[in-house]
């Protein structure tokens, strides 16, 4: 990490600290823990996406379709469940490899047919939302059982909610995935410069499909974790989750343009939005207005990080035309 | 000589007198006088480095002269000409990468800004554009439609209408930077056609080239440039190959840089490469390399040098050959080739060998995650000391490892590039234009690097269109042309002449080959 990166985590970690103290002095409803609690609660479910979702930006891609993926994993878990009785833990973990596979499929389609990751996971939000309507008749279903399952969302332990153990497991893995694994320097340097990865070694068409299943992995979990906390599995549930992931993403100081990102800044990222969301409840201002709010805050954390990070004018347009490879250089003129 | 210059005035389209042009201290261009008649075909020809691009750049008011006046179709041009004025006055270039947009057709891009309108409503007159284009297409009997899109041609008629973009503008003079370098030969043909039928219409045309064959074939006059200076205007008559390589080259033939004995390094052969054949890349090439030798693989632009090696670390695949490693068959495919101890150098440093954004540690620790990381478990400690080593290998500064390789200057960068593989356990060094656009003192280092590495075992293939840099470098040059292994250099005394002679397909003797 450079120094830079450090403070820059440290900066936002300072904002979210600054923002709550401002919150706090003028709500001190604020402060109390069961407010603390519901923000937490909220933020989870953005948190544990980010996590897998922070690895399709970082190799220049981005993935849309978490929040598809999500309503869709709340559907099937339930359906797997409650429908067709199966027991909890094999509905987990198959309702967790649909999911993986999805992503997987996205992934395929960007590495081997080099369509765009944006045109390909908005295909998939897409069809996905069909699919989950599909299965659900488009109703919102209720889940009572079984009561292990509705745990995982709405226990908790010590007095923490369940989640919120969750959420700081996978990030302390997902961390560590990113910066001190093979696969993490892989995902970096495919999004850093594609070309040299490959020179180097690197095999950039694995790596994308890997990013993409990681990411959908963890909108599954999300999904499900949301469909307990919910008690729901709802074809709309959530949908326009994969905005507040981005935003969680970009204020943490991942670059949409690849080459670099932070777990922990993410996660302080979806802390800032959840304090936001829940600043904005508490002066009661109309639901209306969070969105705006909210899409300003993206606007502005965009141009700060790309207009240090990386000048996109400074890359030379691709060439046309394949097989030339090379120009006659003039060094010195 | 004023005198002179006002005798002919009636026939002389440009005037360039003492065109001086620095680039922060270093002098690229030092009084160059550069004369153009109407209706002629100038070539202007000089090694790397002798300053064309910079004089064309000055004309075309890409770049401010310091000093020096010009003087076109009797308009004196400014220090600080701009390239729309140099274009309204009828100066047109033709680049090496061409400048067309490939979602339009032809007639769009010939037109491109300056698109006739409907009267009164401001919106594009296509029928018109598309009559006006095939009127000019017609006039000139270029083989093309107006309504065709750019990317349905191929590149020589992709120059053809970068050549009536020209035109379109009345140019009077249309200025080609090596424009036949991507072309095939029936295609160079066409070009050649076509630069005449535009003498024929009173156009002149500038041609650069490495190409010894075309200049001789083409040419009215031809400047020679060397070092930033003007050697020579050659007339008509003047005008052979040889002579055209003797005066780019220039300096005699004595000092070790430009000429050196060849010396075939004897032992048993580390790669050998038999029959390589990429259909439409190169064809039959062969050569063995020995342990701790330094090959050198020469020839112009679209020669095939620059895909052989590719092929060999396995980044593109080839039809037929085979490649043997320490005599045993080899399969190329990139993994393959770092885990044996291959290591790629590539050509264009900043799209292909360097992660601009990314601190040098994961630059260097790209290609190193085998010997850094335990059980797909990354070593920060042991990347740290990598870099730290390649620093130290290759005097990298600053020495910072934490800098974004984008943030250090060139020659730096290519340190870089090379220190990746410095730090492995290499047998195999591949490097191709490894001093392209870096300056003196890094270049002397690198030289020195790949020196120290032959001594110490590793075989190095050095590709380069430097010239003076392979025959200081290199122990044995083979010479490519149009994908053949056309001439090979081992033993005795060779010379940059030689070299370029070869390339440029004259053989033997400056005879003028085909």
């Amino acid at each position: 990490m450079t120094i830079k990166a450090f403070l820059a985590q440290f900066r936002l970690l300072f904002i979210v600290l600054a923002l709550g103290a401002v919150l706090a002095m003028i709500y001190p409803r604020f402060l109390t823990a069961s407010n603390l609690m519901n923000v937490l609660w909220s933020v989870c479910v953005i948190a544990i996406m980010c996590t897998g979702a922070i690895y399709t930006p970082i190799t220049g891609g981005i993935d849309l379709s978490v929040g598809s993926v999500a309503a869709i994993a709340s559907i099937v878990v339930n359906h797997l469940m409650n429908v067709m009785g199966m027991p909890m833990w094999p509905s987990l973990l198959i309702t967790l490899v649909i999911g993986t596979v999805i992503g997987l499929v996205n992934g395929v389609v960007v590495a081997k047919f080099k369509v765009t990751g944006f045109i390909v996971t908005m295909a998939a939000k897409t069809y996905l939302f069909g699919l989950a309507m599909l299965i659900s008749n488009g109703a919102m279903i209720g889940i009572y059982e079984p009561k292990a399952f509705l745990f995982i969302g709405t226990g908790r332990v010590l007095g923490i909610p369940v989640p919120v153990y969750i959420m700081l497991v996978i990030t302390v893995l997902s961390h560590f995935l990113l910066k001190n694994t093979v696969f993490g320097r892989q995902v970096i340097a495919v999004g850093a410069n594609d070309v040299t990865a490959k020179l180097s070694g690197v095999d950039p068409d694995r790596t994308r499909m890997i990013a993409y299943s990681i990411s959908s992995f963890t909108a599954t979990l999300a999904g499900i974790i949301l469909a307990s906390l919910t008690q729901q599995a709802y074809a709309v549930a959530a949908q326009g989750y994969e905005f507040n992931v981005i935003i969680a993403l970009v204020v943490g100081g991942t670059s949409l343009l690849g080459g670099s990102g932070s777990v922990f800044g993410a996660l302080l990222g979806a802390i800032l939005v959840g304090f936001i969301d829940n600043g904005l409840n508490l002066m009661n201002v109309p639901s209306a207005y969070h969105p705006i709010v909210t899409g300003l805050v993206i606007l502005g954390a965009l141009i700060l990080n790309t207009g240090v990070e990386r000048p996109k004018w400074l890359k030379l347009p691709a060439r046309p035309t394949k097989i030339v490879t090379r120009v006659e250089p003039h060094p010195g003129d | 000589m004023m005198a002179n210059i006002e005798s002919q005035a009636s026939s002389i389209l440009l005037e360039c007198h003492k065109i001086t042009k620095s680039y922060s201290g270093v002098v690229v261009l030092r009084e160059v006088d550069f004369s153009l008649k109407h209706a002629e075909i100038h070539a202007l020809v000089g090694e790397n480095g002798a300053g064309k691009s910079t004089l064309i750049k000055v004309i075309t008011g890409v770049t401010p002269r310091d000093s020096g006046t010009i003087v076109f179709d009797g308009h004196d041009l400014p220090v600080d000409h701009t390239k729309a004025a140099a274009l309204n006055l009828g100066i047109g270039v033709i680049y090496q990468e061409l400048s067309l947009i490939p979602g339009l057709t032809v007639a769009q891009n010939i037109f491109l800004t300056r698109e006739p309108l409907l009267p009164g409503i401001g919106l594009i007159n296509y029928k018109k554009m598309n009559a006006d284009a095939q009127a000019l297409i017609d006039k000139y009997k270029f083989p093309l439609k107006a309504t065709s899109p750019i990317e349905s041609l191929s590149i020589a008629h992709r120059q053809l209408v970068e050549i009536l973009k020209a035109l379109s503008g009345n140019a009077k003079l249309i200025i080609m930077d090596e424009p036949t370098s991507t072309l095939t030969s029936s295609e160079t043909t066409l070009l050649f056609e076509i630069i005449r039928q535009l003498k024929a219409s009173g156009v002149t045309v500038v041609y650069i080239s490495h190409r010894m064959e075309e200049v001789y074939a083409l040419s009215d006059r031809v400047t020679v440039l060397r070092d930033g200076k003007l050697v020579t205007v050659l007339e008509k008559e003047q005008i052979s190959p040889a002579e055209i390589i003797r005066l780019m080259i220039g300096r005699t033939l004595t000092a070790d840089e430009t000429k050196r004995a060849m010396s075939r390094k004897n032992g048993k052969p580390v790669l050998e490469v038999k029959g390589l054949t990429s259909v439409g890349r190169f064809y039959e090439i062969s050569f063995s390399l020995a342990k701790g030798e330094i090959l050198g693989i020469a020839g112009l632009v679209g020669s095939g040098r620059t895909e052989v090696v590719r092929a060999i670390f396995g980044i593109d695949p080839f039809n037929t050959g085979e490649v043997l490693l320490n005599g045993k068959p080899y399969k190329p495919s990139v993994s393959r080739a770092i885990a044996s101890g291959f290591g790629l150098v590539p050509e264009d440093r900043r799209q292909q060998g360097i992660m601009a954004i990314i601190p040098m540690t994961k630059n260097i620790g790209v290609t190193n995650l085998d010997t850094i990381s335990k059980v797909s478990w990354v070593s920060g400690r042991k990347e740290m000391a990598l870099c730290h080593l390649g620093i130290d290998l290759l005097k990298i500064r600053p020495k910072n490892p934490d800098i974004n390789v984008g943030n250090l200057s060139g020659g730096n960068q290519q340190k870089v590039v090379v220190g990746k593989w410095l730090v492995r356990n290499l047998k195999v060094l591949i490097i191709d234009e490894p001093t392209a656009g870096i300056d003196i003192g890094a270049k002397d280092e690198l030289y020195e690097t790949i020196q120290r590495l032959a001594r110490e075992g590793v075989s190095v293939i050095c590709v380069s269109s430097d010239l003076p840099e392979l025959t200081r470098l290199v122990d044995r040059i083979i010479v490519l042309r149009e994908g053949r292994i056309v001439k090979e250099f081992a033993e005795g005394h060779v010379t940059e002449e030689d070299v370029l002679k070869a390339s440029s397909g004259i053989l033997e003797g400056g005879n003028h080959d085909n």
